[in-house]
């Protein structure tokens, strides 16, 4: 299943592949000599005290952050020697996804679902895309997406006025319209309360199913646990790599070492309130593959 | 220290004390700028004082303002021109920021990018940071007696006086405005590969577009202000009738000129109030 100990060669096979990168603002190092290969439509779930690197680890992935060092490929492309039209084509195929939305409040539910697809758009296009509306192909797909997330009735909408989990159910239907083969999820569900955490999660992985890979940063491990693979951070450094089996209490000790957590940080909530079908790890069809 | 408390620090206000080094400097740069001024301007008391019965007289001329036909004709075309010249310079000025200020709003796209591109995105920056900044450190009434030799007399070099102006001043609010939108949903689309051009329009002008229209009425309202001065050199409005009473020592007709023009300042103050609560709701 787990694929990281494949082949330093850059493969079009992985969705992809890093290779001792390092990252620093300032004094602070974020990511250290960390390397990780991810296959394919795999669906790995990353863990790790916060400050460890999650987040940068995305940033690093669409290049939104500098790299000091290492090699990152997606898709088998190089893409820290990518030009900037190379990069834009890049960061089309990976969406992303993150744990405060950041949708554009003022715009209309569709418009911001539409944006997945007119982003990928000449500037003359996407000009006329915010005057005249997207045109009906798009907007037939918007109404599709927001239909597949239950939110087909909200397309009028200003963003900004729905509720949380809404708001990110619309990012997930933006991800299903700009259709991705690499999706990032930045703790999506940490702001959410469990019963909608379990939607955007279903819908993540259903936005995943037509062949994208699907990387998830969580702060749950007991919802990272339903993922076939975990990559476990801490201080910009994978310290563990495996099957939920294999997460043991000793490794969890060691990934949250750093800030003092003893026991496991499996939170409350998930553990106390989320209705039985969360608990079942089969469930998303997350570990179907 | 004195009390014997060394250990403890005394927990202060926001002002720094006046014990403390810093503070006592700040204080003697203070009184010396202060006195420095006063030099300078020959500040005198006893003959602000004494000017208070030529003062009186001029007042006491005003009463009671001309209500006849004939001034309030002038008096009611001079607002209404003032009001024209004030209403399209803040639209032509917001049209002409609006560009520029895109054009100058810092963008964090620059990562990775090479030295090149960085360049290449740095000259149309301070380019129009540049036309900015001379558009709106020049005074509106410099800008009117420029355009009055070029184009004559009349509103329509003071509207354009006003136009300019407005326009260096709405072009640095505006970049302002659109470089402190909340910054995910912009670099959100930038992670999907928006281009730069398709993230001003779909992430920061949205986010923007309120504040922008509120600021726009605001110099609307400074408009009103300015354009009654304008009149001073020629450019139109009620100015131009408050010049030509004064010059007739016609100081009834001044006193109708001069309420009316406080009195339309405080309505547009109002109805700009309005509107732009509505703007920011």
């Amino acid at each position: 299943m787990s694929s990281s100990s494949s082949s330093p060669s850059s493969s079009p096979a992985l969705a992809l592949e890093v290779e001792g990168v390092e990252i620093s603002f300032g004094p602070v190092v974020a990511l250290a000599d960390l390397s990780l290969t991810v296959a394919r439509e795999e669906r790995v779930a990353v863990i790790g005290a916060s400050g460890a690197g999650k987040s940068t680890l995305f940033a690093a992935v669409t290049r939104t952050v500098p790299l000091a060092g290492g090699r990152l490929s997606v898709h088998g492309e190089d893409i820290t020697t990518l030009g900037p039209r190379a990069v834009r084509a890049a960061r089309r195929r990976i969406g992303i996804v993150y744990q405060a939305y950041n949708l554009v409040p003022q715009l209309s539910v569709g418009l911001n679902v539409a944006l997945g697809e007119i982003a990928g758009r000449s500037n003359r296009s996407a000009l006329s895309a915010l005057l005249r509306g997207p045109g009906a192909e798009t907007s037939e797909r918007v109404h599709s997406a927001l239909r597949q997330v239950g939110l087909e009735d909200r397309v009028g909408d200003r963003a900004g006025d729905l509720s949380g989990g809404q708001q990110q159910r619309v990012a997930v239907a933006r991800l299903l319209v700009q259709r991705p083969d690499l999706i990032l999820a930045d703790e999506p569900v940490a702001a959410l309360d469990p019963v909608t955490a379990t939607h955007v999660l279903r819908a993540l992985a259903e936005a995943a199913e037509e062949g994208a890979t699907l990387i998830v940063n969580l702060h749950d491990v007991s919802l990272a646990r339903r993922f076939p693979r975990i990559v476990a951070l801490r201080a910009g450094a994978v310290v563990f790599d495996g099957s939920p089996e294999e997460l043991d209490d000793e490794v969890l000790r060691r990934v949250y070492a750093s800030d003092g957590v003893i026991e496991e940080p499996e939170s409350r909530f998930a553990r106390d309130l989320v209705p039985a079908p969360l608990h079942d790890r089969e469930s998303y069809g997350l570990r179907a593959r | 220290m004195a009390s014997g408390h060394a250990e403890t620090q005394r927990v202060t206000g926001a002002l720094p004390g006046p014990r403390t080094p810093v503070g006592g400097l700040i204080a003697l740069v203070a009184i010396g700028l202060v006195g420095f001024s006063l030099y300078g301007v020959d500040f005198d008391l006893v003959a602000l004082l004494s000017g208070a019965g030529p003062i009186e007289r001029f007042v006491s001329e005003m009463f009671p303002p001309d209500v006849s036909a004939g001034t309030l004709r002038a008096t009611g075309r001079g607002l209404v021109e003032t009001f024209q010249m004030s209403l399209l310079g803040a639209l032509l000025g917001a049209l002409v920021a609006l560009p520029l200020a895109a054009a100058g709003t810092a963008d964090a796209a620059t990562i990775g990018a090479s030295r090149r591109t960085r360049l290449a995105g740095a000259v149309p920056y301070h380019a129009a940071r540049l036309v900015l900044n001379v558009f709106r450190s020049i005074p509106d009434i410099l800008w009117a007696l420029v355009f009055v030799v070029a184009l004559g007399l009349g509103p329509f070099p003071g509207m354009l006086a006003l136009a300019v102006h407005s326009a260096g001043v709405l072009g640095k609010l505006f970049s302002e405005t659109l470089e402190t939108v909340p910054e995910r949903p912009v670099s959100a689309l930038r992670g999907i590969g928006a281009t730069r051009l398709q993230r001003l329009l779909f992430g920061r002008l949205p986010q923007a577009a309120g504040a922008c229209g509120s600021l726009t009425l605001y110099q609307w309202e400074c408009n009103i202000r300015s354009a009654t001065i304008l009149g001073f050199v020629g450019a139109g409005g009620i100015g131009q009738e408050i010049l030509v009473a004064m010059n007739l020592f016609d100081y009834p007709k001044v006193a109708t000129l001069v309420g009316a023009t406080v009195l339309a300042v405080l309505a547009v103050d109002r109805l700009s109030a309005a509107l732009r609560q509505r703007f920011a709701a």
